[in-house]
């Protein structure tokens, strides 16, 4: 029996057994990762043709790939033959793809090239390519792909506030490129995969989980995110179709807070962004910075650090980061930027690594919940919090401090809509 | 071929390193390092140049102290309470150096149990590469470079001092 999500997802609340519950979990894994758009990687990581990485959406494993016309292809990792995995190292470079079991061969597109003894064969080759992603879209670099091909457009996916959240991010760079190639660390964290988009938009708990972060070294978070007057003057917004942001800008003390630097260390940065943009815009943007802002399902863009939230089971999931390097800039200054990425994000980190402790708390907390109780008082999670002052803008926008829960439920309203099917196509 | 006595030496010093980092005698393990000690968790293997990678962990002598004082704070959430945690270091390989100092390579297993949430028991093997120097007659500690067996695969929380 489906499980009606209406029943556990409300305004103002949630309930535990979303985090846990086997069903539900095999549910999303259809509905979100196969039916509809989701992250897959950066055009960056395969600069060459026959570039591949290997990456898990969901429960499926898939091949993103340059192919020879320079065209990305997010391909099935999976022989069209038997279903042998075809790829099992992270990355590599080649011309084709052969499984290891009969030695079929697929091309760079899936197309089937070559099978060994072909005679016994009546079967077109067209017919027995391997599966590909329906839908593959791509904007600054950044790869989407809908599995299924079932999802509506990207544009309709992405909506303004998606594509303006990664045109932030990119014209940070004095190219307006930006590159994602260093590598992805993952984190290997014992809850539901949900609770990571968020911790990832939630700004209320940054003085309490991260007082040790606080009390031990400067950060920016202190100025944003840390005591009453911050999170009254930073935003907590949900834009509408799960993509959030904690809008920091309005809380900076000083220009290139985000970077944890004076303008005199980093000079020629500044230069080269003034060059392309103008000095005006690019003094205004040294000290906005790049967003905060989590994309449904599964990309956190972190100032400088990208995260794919990747799910395992119902209490298992691996937050995956890797450091933006921008593109025109010196050695010294993209070091810079793995240097703040290792300090913020990952097992060994300042900042993650109490947020991965607080979600395997989480999960501790509601494993006993059940889904049969949600006509009851019980297991129910609030997210009340700012729903009497947040403010809705013409384009459907809601906001408010950023310490209200109004990108928490910004998430879930998403979530509602997506597995319960509403909005296909 | 190094002495006898050497080699005894050192291996007094990496199991009290150990010991340190086991009890969180966080201190005397600050004690052991040298001013310009430099701490490494790659995210792969120990090669190429870590500035230019992304790393679990890539600290500086400043960054390790920051990453003591968190620790000393008692509000960070992914050590309260402390790993419970012991660790065994075995095929331990010493190469003198000119400069008085030695290098070594030896193989670890630690044991930790997640105390502070799941109370899983975490299991940790790898080679750890030393730089030891000889100052003002006592050996310290310039570089500790981690290669973990679970290196490629994503790792749970590392906030204790491996």
């Amino acid at each position: 029996m489906r499980i009606e999500c209406q029943e556990l997802v409300r305004n103002d609340r949630i309930h535990g057994s979303l985090l846990h519950d086997p069903e539900i979990f095999a549910d999303e894994m259809e509905r979100i990762f196969v039916q509809n758009w989701v992250f897959v990687g950066h055009e960056s990581e395969i600069k060459n043709d026959g570039d591949w990485v290997r990456r898990q959406l969901g429960n499926e494993s898939v091949i993103m790939v340059r192919a020879e016309s320079g065209e990305v292809n997010v391909l099935a990792n999976r022989c069209s033959h038997r279903g042998t995995a075809l790829c099992w190292e992270h990355n590599g470079n080649d011309s084709f793809f052969q499984c290891t079991y009969h030695n079929w061969r697929f091309g760079l597109d899936g197309s089937l090239r070559a099978v060994p003894f072909p005679d016994g064969y009546s079967k077109p080759k067209e017919e027995l390519g391997l599966d590909r992603a329906g839908q593959v879209a791509t904007y600054r670099g950044f790869v989407f792909a809908n599995i299924d091909g079932s999802a509506g457009q990207i544009d309709q996916h992405l909506g303004p506030a998606g594509y303006e959240l990664i045109d932030r991010l990119c014209e940070m760079s004095p190219s307006g490129k930006i590159d994602l190639s260093k590598g992805w660390v993952g984190h290997r964290v014992q809850s539901n995969w949900k609770l990571w988009p968020e911790s990832d938009s939630d700004g209320y708990h940054v003085g309490f989980v991260h007082a040790s972060m606080s009390a031990s070294t400067d950060t920016y978070y202190d100025d944003v995110a840390v005591g009453g007057d911050a999170v009254k003057s930073s935003r907590a917004v949900d834009y509408g179709r799960g993509h959030l942001e904690l809008d920091w800008r309005p809380s900076y003390k000083k220009e290139l807070s985000w970077l944890g630097i004076t303008r005199e260390r980093v000079k020629e940065y500044c230069t080269a962004l003034a060059e392309r943009v103008g000095t005006e815009r690019a003094d205004q943007m040294l000290w906005d910075g790049p967003p905060h802002a989590f994309l449904f399902p599964n990309l956190f863009l972190g100032e400088t650090v990208i995260a794919i939230v990747e799910p395992v089971a119902p209490g298992e999931m691996i937050h995956r980061h890797t450091a933006v390097q921008f593109d025109g800039v010196d050695d010294a200054f993209n070091e810079r930027l793995l240097r703040q990425t290792e300090a913020a994000v990952g097992p060994a980190s300042f900042i993650t690594s109490d947020d991965a402790i607080t979600a395997e708390r989480i999960q501790a907390g509601i494993s006993g919940t059940n889904t049969s109780w949600s006509s009851t008082g019980r297991g129910w999670i609030d997210l009340s919090r700012g729903l009497h002052r947040e403010k809705v803008s013409d384009d459907g926008a809601r906001s408010s401090d950023a310490s209200d829960e109004t990108t928490n439920r910004g998430f879930w309203y998403r979530y509602l809509d997506v597995m319960s099917g509403k909005d296909r196509h | 071929m190094i002495s006898a006595e050497l080699r005894t030496e050192v291996e007094n010093f990496l199991y009290r390193e150990a010991r340190f980092a086991d009890e969180f005698s966080l201190e005397e393990w600050e004690a052991l390092l040298t001013d310009d000690f430099h701490y490494w968790v790659p995210a792969g293997r120990l090669e190429g140049d870590p500035s230019k990678q992304l790393a679990y962990l890539n600290d500086n002598r400043a960054r390790v102290a920051t990453r003591i004082r968190q620790l000393q704070t008692g509000k960070r959430l992914s050590q309260l309470p402390n790993s419970p945690m012991r660790r065994v270091i075995s095929n331990i390989e010493i190469e003198p150096r000119n400069d008085e100092g030695v290098s070594v390579v030896a193989n670890f297993v630690i044991y930790e149990l997640a105390a502070q949430s799941t109370g899983e028991l975490r299991v940790w093997p790898g080679q750890a590469q030393y730089r030891l120097e000889r100052i003002a007659g006592n050996l310290r500690m310039s570089a500790k470079w981690i290669e973990l067996v679970t290196a490629h695969a994503g790792q749970r929380n590392l906030t204790f001092l491996i």
